[in-house]
């Protein structure tokens, strides 16, 4: 593992609990924007969103939007790194059709069980959804002619180790469709080491 | 870091005030932080 400034364990844990905060009370006040606005806010077109369950939306708390350079492909397989309560899996499970499948990664059980039960709601068959971390994605070498992932990598301690899984599971020509936070000023060590900074 | 993993041809796409407006926004601004669209691909 390589870059990690944190605790591992501490920072995935309060990860976890600061992502399940917003899936339970999603119209708290967070340091980021969360559904509509977030979405309407990352450039998001409200057709994309068109028949997914309403909870879906309202925790959705992305950074820009994955989709920028367009949806995925009829017929094409999408890794969603992060998924979340699955929004951007099931925005790609409807691009891509009953021809192409989506797998959404996620380490959080209760963003899992959330993101089953609106593809279910949804009536959306052609995701699934994995536990799993980013630096270790339970899919297949070359598996996937997309992987998209929104506002996750800049939560990942081995960032390069999170990019090298991406590598890995996309086919040869296969694309990276990702949304996420950069700074524009060097942030200090005493701040990297800082897990509120990370979260929050 | 994208391209040490493997990938290649990345491209940064248009910039987005991620926390403005948001409880966060002061802490954005400290380090210039914003969203972005990043795309590449696997050669």
């Amino acid at each position: 593992m390589t870059g990690v400034a944190v605790d591992v364990a501490r920072l995935r844990e309060e990860i976890r609990t600061k992502y399940v905060e917003v899936v339970e009370h999603p119209d708290t006040t967070f340091h980021f924007h969360t559904g509509l606005r977030a979405a309407a806010n990352a450039g998001y077109l409200d057709g994309w969103l068109e028949g997914l369950p309403k909870s879906s939306i309202a925790s959705f708390a992305g950074v820009a939007n994955p989709f920028h350079w367009g949806l995925p492909r009829s017929g094409e397989r999408v890794v969603d790194v992060g998924s979340g309560t699955g929004m951007d899996a099931m925005v790609a499970a409807n691009a891509v059709g009953v021809d192409g499948r989506v797998i959404g990664v996620d380490m959080t059980p209760e963003m899992l069980e959330r993101a089953r039960e609106g593809a279910e709601e949804a009536d959306i068959l052609n995701v699934e959804f994995r536990e799993g971390f980013a630096e270790q994605l339970p899919v297949e070498d070359g598996w996937a002619d997309v992987v998209i992932s929104n506002g996750v990598i800049n939560l990942v301690p081995d960032k390069l180790g999170a990019y090298r899984e991406i590598a890995r599971v996309l086919k040869p020509g296969g694309r990276v469709q990702i949304a996420d936070i950069c700074v524009e000023r060097p942030v200090p060590e005493s701040a990297l080491r800082d897990i509120d900074l990370w979260t929050g | 870091m994208i391209e040490g993993a493997g990938l290649a041809e990345v491209e940064f796409g248009p910039i987005v005030d991620t926390f403005g407006g948001a409880g966060g926004e002061d802490s954005a601004r400290q380090f210039g932080t914003y969203g972005y669209p990043i795309r590449a691909m696997k050669p």
